[in-house]
This record gives C-alpha cells, sequence and structure tokens, in this order.
C-alpha cells in the first residue's frame, strides 16, 4: 500500500473528516470525486460532502468500529483508477455591460487595466467547478488568471443581484441569488444557477467546467425571457 | 387544517432537514432541537419525519379547523387551549373550533407543536423545512391555513408521560475536540474549555454568536465541509456556533464540535445565557 495522503479526523461519533496533505489541485479533485463515488455506495455511509481538500463523510447505524473502516477507507482509496476527466464543460453567457457590471470600472482601475482587457482575461480562461457551497447554487471556481486577483470591497453590498458575476481576491464566481456580498460586480448572467423545483436543483457539480460567453443587454433579455420560458439550452463544449 | 391567528415572534415548519442536496449548496435545516422534535412525533405515534411548528420565545396562536390530537415538546411556554393549561409531553385531542395560544416560553426558548400526520405543507428537495429560496415561505405569518395529515392516533386518557428530564440552564455544553482544536496555544485552549462564556444576541438558526473571544493565530483553512453544531473561530477571534441553517462549507479554523445532546440543548438558550464547554475524547 501507498503511503496514506490523508488524514482521519473523527470529528463527531457519527461524522469523519479525511483530510489531505497536498495542495488542492485539479488532479485532487478527480481523485476525490471518485473516492467521494465509491463512499457513497458503501453501507456505512450515508453521504458525504467535499472541500478543496478534504471529504465529510457521514456514516449510518451500520458504522463498526474507526479502526476497521479506517482500513476500509485505506484500502477502498488504494483502488480508485482515475480515469479520463469527467465533466462537462458549461458555455455561461455574461454581459459585461455597464448596466450589469457597475464594478468592472473600478476594477479595471484599480488592476490598471482597460475594462476590455479585464473581460478578455475573464472569458478566455476554463474554470474548474471544485465544491458548491456558501449559498445554495454557489460554485468554487478555480482558474481566474493571476492579473484578475483583487481584495474584496470594504463594504460589502446588502444586495447584490441574482446572476451577478463577480471576482472578490483570488476566485470569481456566480451569485446564484440575492444576497450580500462584498466582491466586485463585472457582469450579470441570464441564467439560474439554483431552482428548488429541479432535481438536482444547480446544473453543474463538483468536477464541471465553466467559461464565460460575452453577450450584448439585449441578448441578455433574449436568453432571460427564454430561461423563464423553460425553452434556453445551456450550450456545452464536449 | 390548523389556521394561524397570531404567528409568534419566529415559527417556521421543520423536520428532520434536508439531506440529500449537501452537495448543491444547500443546508441541512429541520428542527433545531432535535430530541423535543422527535419526541414529538413519538407521543402521537407520527412518523419519524413528519413536520411540526418550531416555534421560538413567543409563540403563534392557531385555530383547528378539524378534530385531531396535539402535543406540544420543548420548551415550556404558557400553552391555554381554550383558556384552559396544556402540560407539555401530554398528547391531547382537539375539537374543530379549539383555540391553542401558545404564549411566552418560561422555561427554554423552542417549542415543538405537533399534530397527528404531521403538517402537511409543500415537500421541496426531500424536506418541508422552510428555508429562504427554497420553500416559497421562510416562516409562518398570520391568516395562513396550514393542511395536516390524517392518522388514527387517539390519545390514551388520563395517560401521563414523563417529560425528559432536561434542564435548560445547565450552561454545560458537552464538546468533542474540533479539527484545529490542537494548533491553539495552551492558555487558549483553557480560555476555551475553562471559562464561562456568554451567548450574544446575534443568534439565529443559522449561527450563535458568543461574547467573549479567543485570541489566536491561526491561519484560514481551505474551504471545507461543515456541520451544525461546529464551533468556528473568524480571524478576529469571534466565536460561531453553526447552527442547522448554517451554510454547507466554511473556510474558519474548527476549534470544537457539539455533541448531538448539547446542540439541541444549546437550541433552548437565548442571548446572554451563560455557556461552559466540557471537552469529551472521542476515542471508542
Amino acid at each position: 500500500m501507498n503511503k496514506i495522503p490523508f488524514r482521519v479526523f473523527a470529528l463527531h461519533p457519527k461524522v469523519l473528516l479525511l483530510e489531505w496533505e497536498q495542495q488542492p489541485s485539479d488532479s485532487l479533485l478527480d481523485k476525490l470525486i471518485a473516492f467521494k463515488q465509491i463512499l457513497k455506495n458503501q453501507n456505512e455511509v450515508s453521504r458525504c460532502t467535499m472541500g478543496y481538500k478534504s471529504l465529510l463523510v457521514h456514516l449510518t447505524d451500520n458504522f463498526p468500529s474507526l479502526t476497521k473502516f479506517q482500513e476500509l477507507l485505506y484500502t477502498l482509496y488504494d483502488s480508485i483508477e482515475v480515469g479520463a476527466l469527467s465533466g462537462i464543460h458549461w458555455k455561461i453567457p455574461v454581459c459585461y455591460e455597464e448596466t450589469h457590471a457597475p464594478d468592472l470600472n473600478s476594477l479595471a482601475n484599480a488592476l490598471k487595466k482597460t475594462p476590455e482587457e479585464v473581460i478578455q482575461l475573464h472569458t478566455a480562461a476554463t474554470y474548474r467547478v471544485y465544491f458548491i457551497g456558501f449559498l445554495p447554487g454557489f460554485l468554487y471556481l478555480k482558474g481566474l488568471h493571476q492579473e484578475l486577483f483583487l481584495p474584496r470591497k470594504s463594504k460589502p453590498l446588502l444586495k447584490v443581484p441574482k446572476g451577478a458575476v463577480a471576482i472578490g481576491g483570488k476566485q470569481t464566481g456566480i451569485y446564484p441569488n440575492e444576497s450580500p456580498g462584498g466582491w466586485h460586480l463585472i457582469g450579470k448572467t441570464p441564467l439560474s444557477f439554483f431552482d428548488p423545483k429541479k432535481s438536482p436543483p444547480c446544473f453543474a457539480k463538483s468536477g464541471d467546467w465553466i467559461s464565460f460567453d460575452p453577450v450584448s443587454a439585449k441578448a441578455f433579455l433574449k436568453i432571460k425571457e427564454q430561461c423563464i420560458a423553460g425553452k434556453f439550452k445551456i450550450s456545452t463544449r464536449g | 387544517m390548523v389556521e394561524i391567528i397570531r404567528q409568534g415572534l419566529y415559527t417556521t415548519i421543520q423536520d428532520l432537514g434536508r439531506f440529500e442536496y449537501q452537495e448543491y449548496g444547500v443546508p441541512l435545516s429541520g428542527a433545531l432541537d432535535q430530541k423535543a422534535f422527535r419526541m414529538g412525533n413519538q407521543l402521537l405515534n407520527n412518523p419519524k419525519s413528519a413536520a411540526a411548528l418550531e416555534c421560538s420565545f413567543k409563540g403563534p396562536k392557531v385555530r383547528f379547523h378539524q378534530e385531531t390530537s396535539i402535543v406540544l415538546t420543548g420548551a415550556e411556554m404558557q400553552a391555554r387551549l381554550n383558556n384552559s393549561p396544556v402540560k407539555n409531553y401530554t398528547p391531547i385531542k382537539v375539537l374543530e373550533g379549539d383555540v391553542l395560544d401558545l404564549g411566552t416560553a418560561i422555561n427554554g426558548c423552542r417549542t415543538y407543536l405537533n399534530v397527528a400526520g404531521g403538517f402537511q405543507t409543500e415537500k421541496v428537495l426531500g424536506s418541508r423545512s422552510q428555508y429562504r429560496g427554497i420553500t416559497k415561505e421562510e416562516r409562518i405569518h398570520k391568516k395562513v391555513l396550514l393542511p395536516t395529515g390524517t392518522s388514527p392516533f387517539v390519545p390514551e386518557k388520563g395517560a401521563r408521560v414523563q417529560p425528559p428530564t432536561i434542564d435548560y440552564k445547565n450552561p454545560t455544553l458537552t464538546v468533542y475536540p474540533g479539527p484545529e482544536y490542537h494548533l491553539l496555544k495552551k492558555e487558549q485552549r483553557s480560555q476555551l474549555v475553562q471559562q464561562t462564556l456568554h451567548l450574544s444576541e446575534l443568534n439565529d438558526r443559522m449561527a450563535f454568536r458568543i461574547q467573549e473571544k479567543v485570541q489566536h493565530h491561526l491561519p484560514q483553512i481551505w474551504t471545507a465541509a461543515v456541520l451544525p453544531g461546529t464551533l468556528q473561530c473568524s480571524p478576529d477571534g469571534t466565536l460561531i456556533l453553526l447552527m442547522r441553517d448554517a451554510q454547507v462549507t466554511g473556510g474558519y479554523p474548527r476549534l470544537l464540535q457539539l455533541t448531538d445532546d448539547a446542540l439541541d440543548l444549546l437550541a433552548q438558550k437565548t442571548t446572554r445565557a451563560t455557556l461552559r464547554f466540557k471537552l469529551l475524547s472521542l476515542l471508542e
């Protein structure tokens, strides 16, 4: 058996935290996703949730002793075969025009760039969905170009609109619903990232990819209408 | 049907919670005092996931539109059914037109009003627990009619049920060490588990904050999944106890983890309550 790369921490009699030593990376993410699938199929596991470099494993009443289960964990981890990267690449329409991008100019100024250069860098990248948290349907995305890193605003907005596309620190994200927030708002998507009437309630999941497609304010409205009518199909790339 | 005449201070529909959608960022939700909630369903012979009203601090006033059986569990309120006092943990029969006024909590903070067959409000993503952006309403408002289920249950006449002997004023909360607990210095640890602490006025279904701070130099952690009962510590030393509506991930160091009993007990406490953490080890 290889060296065990994660620590097992009993957080609660029925919850184990598995935490990896290495830094988050796409290859670790692929392993976590594969491991999570295997764990979910075990009788001892009721559910399993992810972080950047950790898994929280909730155990069922069938749970045996910790020592026994720990051995099983190591055996299962050793058996993982990460194949070709799975996941869907979603192309997210975003309007970067002024009405939808109240902080684009100030962010560009702070970064000593033109708004066009910011949009170019933001749309050229492909982002990986690491996990969903903070708010229902809020994707933790990795892949923001480092020239777009900017600390959060000192004063958070009480009401960031639903669909706002933003940059905060080293991250970019999409607000799935109206909420308070301290990130710089550089655009807006007409797509809905969380619909409790659907199962699953969010089209994206851990391991997927996202890229942003610039659209005009006019196209934004048209897509929004199509979304409401249930007629918009998000384009994907194979 | 149950008609809400007065909504009370903060009344919500709750059940066991929403378990299957955390990977989409959906909070767990569910009754804050799970033990009291579960006992209500047991006493009425309901399925264990039947939904109840969680009534906080000042309860609602309701009218029953049909004959059914009810039970109150959790905090003791000055409850009256058509002006006669109602005892907690004692199932009673109510008739069409009866009015139940829960009054004010006199011991504890959260009372569960359960009906035979449970409340049959909308089920969203596997649960009836109300949460902003998931259920249509995030709490109960006056004038609404709540549908209830049917059940053959009839309370036994004169049957008395021994209420659980839980002292809601007991400050001791049993805890397990959290993943970053060992990174605290010795004096910080003793500050945390030996001092008497107090709940701040910032306490709701998402999180309860503590008045006292613990100065520390712990680094932020890589955002990870969290669970109710985790005690987090923000960079300025604020201690935050996550409750059942908490977000599913967090990036603050995790110092302690409450036991299930302690989390239920905490649900019955409010602003200025004294707390003392008692550390258990998690060895088998």
